[in-house]
């Protein structure tokens, strides 16, 4: 086992993937010689070459139109977009071809990209630096779509994603880039848990608490704080945003009949509709009360100074899982 | 190995380079001639049957549409010379990259009629094998296959092979941000990619004027990539072109572009009225640069193409066009579950619990009669 | 080879039309689409294409003649191996119109709209009642839905005591409702215990404070709920029952009886049976949501009974198939259940008539709450020597006095008094049985 931090434990993934096959290619914005913007390619062109790890020229949808070019030709390319707010002028080609070409050319054509895309807030930047675009390719059919909570789903299912024949968009929550978690460097691929698998990373009896990316943390310490109060909340972590594994959500919430999801990205059509919808109907009659969402407002991401007041915190998380609960919360006496 | 170079550009080659005039004579060529000298007699008969069967495609496919057979079909009328004449000059290993006007190309490559018609009937989203004759599938997102082009062709140069990458597009589709990005990483990265514009003066009603203040081979240097601008009604200089650019790609030289100067004769697609945006005259000034006439005439006043030779090159296009008709007319509907097949390559669990219930859904209809379907003019 | 081309539907829920002319002859070569003639309908001439490229062979009737949709019109000879297929008649109305990009959208149809016929395959019957548990057993909660669990809630159900008769054990708002009430205090036959909810007396506090919990909480609720829904009557009915006690102690002595006990309270219980047979409304339910009386043809027969936990109506199902050695084994086996705190949910739920025996504390007569969801509940006074008419005269007989309520929106004032009268007619002669039921 070794100690990585978030950002370390993607590099180590994109070495080892890039050591496993040849034709596994990184483009992206200053990911060569400067070794990206957060240090996550650092090293990699020097031990590779230029070749195979490519700075290109500022233009995002060449960096994916250019990757399908070189998985028509065989390649597996590994594309960064830079920061998630720039991900829209590559929009067209992710959502028109790379999630189609497979499909429409009959099963002939595969593109098995993978894009990295750093996401979420909490990095006090300007503008377009903080955004939390999932939801726009989770809707997208032909994509798979994963977002990493920690190091070692960082670097086991980077690796996953890179040697799946499907697209996969890689969402990695670049506030967490700095924290530690333990490795295992050498954990086989085919014993590592499935890419496509939610995972309970917090047993609890009370209530289901749903979460994915850079909300996991605050989800486990919002559980902490809540054992505190005689409240067992159980944590899933989703890490699959596309397909969502609803056997263990299921699982849970027919023990605690209870159900709160929280996410970064905006209320309406985030995740969190998706998921409350789904185990509605696959839970109706477990359900002892309303799903609750805690989320992001349905606001365009606020100035720095004002995020805390967007992103879920453990308050906000715990206010939700009060009015899961029946409990006192922001929200009594309020109807609908 | 692939290194990002500045390259110094080319100036437009000033004027139209041409082989062939409208009217049939021989026109010298320093560039292109060289590049078309070992194209005897007997080639240029097979390329004016090729162009008379491509032409004989689209006549019957507009028919077809115009009887239900077909939801819509881009007519490729005019621009015969432009397809056949750059498709010849592509090796089996080039890759193309072709925009949704290409059919004669796909034709020439190797595609089933039967597969082409499938897209444009609705029973398919794809009517070939990309790799089977190494084309990808019509592109409809305008600009897009550009970017494509150039990263087969960066993946090329990264291999060391000696092939090539060729973006079909269009005078319309040279005001895309995607085909400007790909001139940059073209030249950045020396690509072995050939941009093959047929500006055939129209996308839908909106003339070419609207797209580009200047003429459009201009543009391409501009980026570092040398480009030529030919007569596109002439089969000879089109060959001759894309062998000028197929030459420079396979020897390192990297990407070029070719404006081919063509005309639009048919309308954007079969439900299109050209009437309303165009005169009658620029159309009669174009037939006279017909690019079948013109190489018929070529032939005939060299005494190369006699009445037994015309009869085959008809009886040929009537054999392709009957079979056209056939086999679109009687393609099997596709099935209503293969909607599921080939979205991802391996399993995903909410898409296949759909499949599930969707499949359980029609089962419930098996067996009972489907009142939504009686014959047209039936009474309930 | 020879194609015909009939009449097309030309809308507007035409039949037929008119020929009006031919613009072409037979022998004449005709294009794909040229107008070859011309059809009048109700509201206009409409121009004829021909859907054929070919040479006209028959032409086949006249201008001025009426023709049906559907019929032959005119033949072509059409060039080709292949037969044209499908081309559907170039103007058969209504058609999609293309665009620039398509086949055009789906016409409005003149048709009535109707749904495709469907078959279903019969589900697979529910799974026992058993599986419920062994689901609870693993960890699941109660299945129910959210609005079934706020009534719960409201009534302090727990939903693990209630047996579920849903689709896969899907607890419903009948089985909640259905779960044990409770109404005055009485007791079947065992004696009255006190709830264990209460605390010892502190006689030295002024006032002492009870949690409201459990079986009393539940009982509370169940009473509210029905005092508050359903109208409640009450009629009083006092007889000499004399000749059915006789009944009893004859039968007590036989060898058929030696192992049951039997009570005025058997004799009851089948006495109800009998007049339910007879005003079924005594035996329905009022269910709401669904605008409709249900009428059961069955009697599960509750019994008030105190328990260690409380008041409680575990019910004898079926009650109307027993005898009265069955009622008389199924009370003693419901009795003793209920004193040792063992009732399962399934006894709870499901009852649609109730009997409380207050007659073992001596008391004449009450006015009954329903059980919540019943029509009807009878309560049996004491027995007691009485001075009564008697074959002219005054005697000391056993008398006993009936109390029934019941719900006056599901039972009227003549049906109820039948029912009593029944009832009562049974109590005091019990050969009654044999010309009622």
């Amino acid at each position: 086992m070794t100690t990585l931090t978030l950002n370390q434990a993607i590099n180590a993934g994109l070495r080892k993937a890039m050591e496993d096959d040849p034709k596994v290619v990184l483009l992206g914005e200053d990911i060569g010689t400067l070794g990206g913007v957060f240090r996550v390619t650092d090293g990699l062109m020097k031990d590779f070459g230029s070749h195979r790890v490519i700075d290109t020229p500022l233009a995002e949808s060449a960096i994916i139109g250019t990757a399908v070019g070189l998985a028509y030709r065989g390649f597996r390319p590994v594309c960064e977009i830079q920061f998630d707010g720039f991900i829209y002028p590559g929009f067209d080609q992710i959502v028109s071809q790379v999630a189609k070409l497979h499909m429409r050319t009959h099963g002939q054509v595969r593109m098995p990209l993978t894009i990295r895309v750093p996401f979420g807030g909490g990095i006090g930047s300007p503008e377009h630096h903080s955004e939390s675009p999932e939801a726009y390719f989770v809707h997208t059919s032909g994509l798979r779509v994963i977002s990493v909570s920690n190091p070692q789903d960082a670097y086991t299912m980077l690796r996953q994603a890179i040697a799946s024949d499907d697209p996969v968009l890689f969402f990695e929550p670049k506030r967490r880039y700095h924290a530690k978690g333990e490795v295992d460097l050498d954990l086989d691929l085919s014993r590592a848990p499935a890419m496509g698998a939610a995972r309970v990373v917090s047993a609890g009896t009370d209530v289901t608490l749903v979460t994915y990316g850079p909300l996991v943390a605050t989800a486990l310490d919002a559980a902490k704080a809540a054992a505190d109060e005689g409240v067992s909340i159980e944590v899933i972590d989703l890490r699959s945003l596309s397909p969502i594994d609803y056997g263990p959500l299921e699982e849970s919430v027919r023990r605690t009949g209870r159900l709160v999801v929280t996410h970064e990205a905006s209320e309406t059509l985030g995740l969190g509709a998706e998921i409350v919808a789904a185990v509605t109907e696959r839970c109706f009659n477990y359900l002892e009360s309303a799903p609750v969402r805690v989320t992001g407002f349905d606001i365009p991401y606020p100035p720095s100074k004002l995020e805390k007041h967007h992103l879920p915190d453990l308050d906000r998380m715990l206010d939700g899982v009060d009015r899961a609960l029946g409990r006192p919360n922001s929200l009594s006496g309020l109807e609908g | 190995m692939l290194e990002a170079t500045a390259s110094p550009g080319t100036s437009p080659q000033p004027g139209l380079h041409q082989l062939i005039a409208a009217d049939g004579s021989a026109v010298t060529d320093e560039l292109l001639a060289p590049f078309v000298a070992d194209v005897d007699d007997e080639q240029l008969r097979g390329l004016l049957g090729e162009m008379v069967v491509i032409r004989r495609i689209d006549f019957e496919a507009t028919a077809l549409q115009r009887q239900g057979q077909l939801a819509l079909w881009p007519p490729m009328l005019g621009q015969e010379a432009a397809q056949i004449g750059s498709v010849h000059a592509l090796e089996k290993d080039d890759f193309i990259f072709p925009t949704y006007r290409e059919n004669g190309v796909a034709y020439c490559r190797g595609a089933k009629l039967a597969g082409i018609m499938s897209t444009w009937r609705g029973s398919a989203n794809t009517g070939w094998d990309p790799y089977e004759f190494n084309m990808a599938t019509p592109q409809i997102i305008i600009g897009a296959q550009t970017l494509h082009a150039t990263g087969y062709a960066m993946g090329l140069a990264m291999e060391g092979k000696e092939s090539l990458a060729i973006a079909y597009l269009g005078d319309g589709a040279t005001s895309q941000g995607d085909v400007h990005e790909s001139m940059v990483f073209a030249a950045s990265f020396q690509a072995p990619v050939v941009f093959f514009c047929q500006n055939n003066h129209w996308a839908i009603s909106e003339p070419v004027g609207l797209q580009a203040h200047a003429p459009i081979a201009g543009r391409a240097p501009g980026y570092g990539i040398p480009s030529l601008r030919i007569d596109g009604n002439d089969v000879l200089a089109v060959l001759a072109a894309t062998r000028w650019a197929a030459t420079r790609a396979r020897s390192g030289g990297g990407p070029s572009f070719i404006e081919a100067v063509t005309y639009r004769m048919g309308a954007h697609t079969t439900a299109d009225d050209p009437t309303r945006y165009r005169g009658v005259t620029e159309l009669e000034e174009w037939a006279a640069k017909d690019p079948i006439a013109r190489l018929r005439a070529f032939l005939q006043v060299r005494g190369q193409l006699d009445a037994g030779q015309e009869a085959a090159i008809e009886a040929k296009a009537d054999a392709v066009a009957a079979e056209l008709r056939a086999g679109c007319i009687g393609m099997p509907d596709p099935a209503p579950m293969s909607i599921f097949d080939n979205v991802y390559t391996a399993a995903h669990a909410i898409l296949d619990r759909q499949r599930d219930h969707y499949e359980r859904y029609l089962a419930g209809f098996a067996g009972t009669a489907e009142v939504n379907t009686l014959p047209a003019g039936a009474r309930p | 080879m020879i194609v015909d081309f009939k009449l097309p539907d030309l809308g507007e829920g035409l039949t037929e039309s008119e020929i009006v002319s031919w613009q072409v002859s037979v022998g004449d070569t005709v294009k794909l689409n040229q107008v070859i003639g011309e059809v009048e309908t109700a509201k206009a001439v409409v121009e004829l294409p021909s859907p054929y490229a070919g040479t006209v062979t028959a032409i086949a009737h006249a201008p001025g003649t009426v023709v049906e949709v559907g019929e032959v019109i005119i033949s072509f000879d059409v060039a080709g191996d292949a037969p044209v297929g499908d081309v559907p008649p170039v103007n058969a109305e209504p058609k999609r119109v293309p665009t620039l990009v398509g086949y055009g959208a789906d016409p409005e149809s003149t048709r009535r709209p109707a749904r495709r016929g469907r078959t279903f395959e019969a589900p697979a019957l529910s799974s026992s009642p058993v599986v419920v548990h062994t689901a609870q057993v693993q960890g699941d909660r109660p299945r129910s839905t959210p609005p079934v669990r706020k009534l719960a809630r409201d009534r302090g159900v727990d939903l693990a005591d209630v047996f579920g008769t849903g689709e896969r054990g899907l607890i419903t708002r009948e089985d909640v409702v259905g779960f044990a009430g409770g109404r005055a205090p009485g007791a079947g036959t065992a004696a009255p215990a006190p709830a264990s909810s209460m605390h010892a007396v502190d006689n030295s506090a002024r006032e002492v404070r009870t949690p409201i919990k459990g079986v009393r909480k539940l009982t509370a609720a169940a009473m509210v709920q029905s005092a508050f829904t359903a109208p409640h009557v009450t009629e009083f009915l006092t007889v000499d029952v004399t000749a059915g006690m006789e009944l009893l102690a004859r039968l007590r002595a036989s060898r058929e009886f030696a192992d049951v006990k039997l009570t005025p309270l058997t004799l009851a219980a089948k006495a109800v049976c009998i007049g339910i047979a007879r005003q079924p409304a005594l035996n329905s339910r009022w269910d709401g949501p669904n605008n409709e009386i249900v009428t059961m043809n069955y009697v599960n027969l509750g019994i008030a009974a105190a328990t260690p936990r409380g008041l409680i109506v575990p019910n004898i199902k079926n009650a109307q198939t027993l005898g009265l050695h069955g009622l008389a084994a199924a009370l003693g086996a419901l009795a003793g259940t209920a004193r040792a705190g063992k009732t399962p949910p399934a006894d709870l739920a499901g009852g649609t008539f109730s009997i409380t025996n207050i007659g073992v504390f001596g008391i004449d007569a009450g006015t009954p709450i329903l059980n919540p969801g019943e029509a009807g509940i009878l309560a049996l006074g004491a027995v007691r020597n009485t001075p009564w008419e008697h074959q002219g005269g005054i005697a000391l007989r056993q008398v006993m006095t009936l109390s029934l309520s019941f719900d006056h929106r599901l039972v009227d004032g003549e049906q109820g008094s039948r029912f009593l009268a029944d009832v009562g007619a049974v109590m005091a002669d019990p050969a009654m049985a044999l010309a009622l039921g």
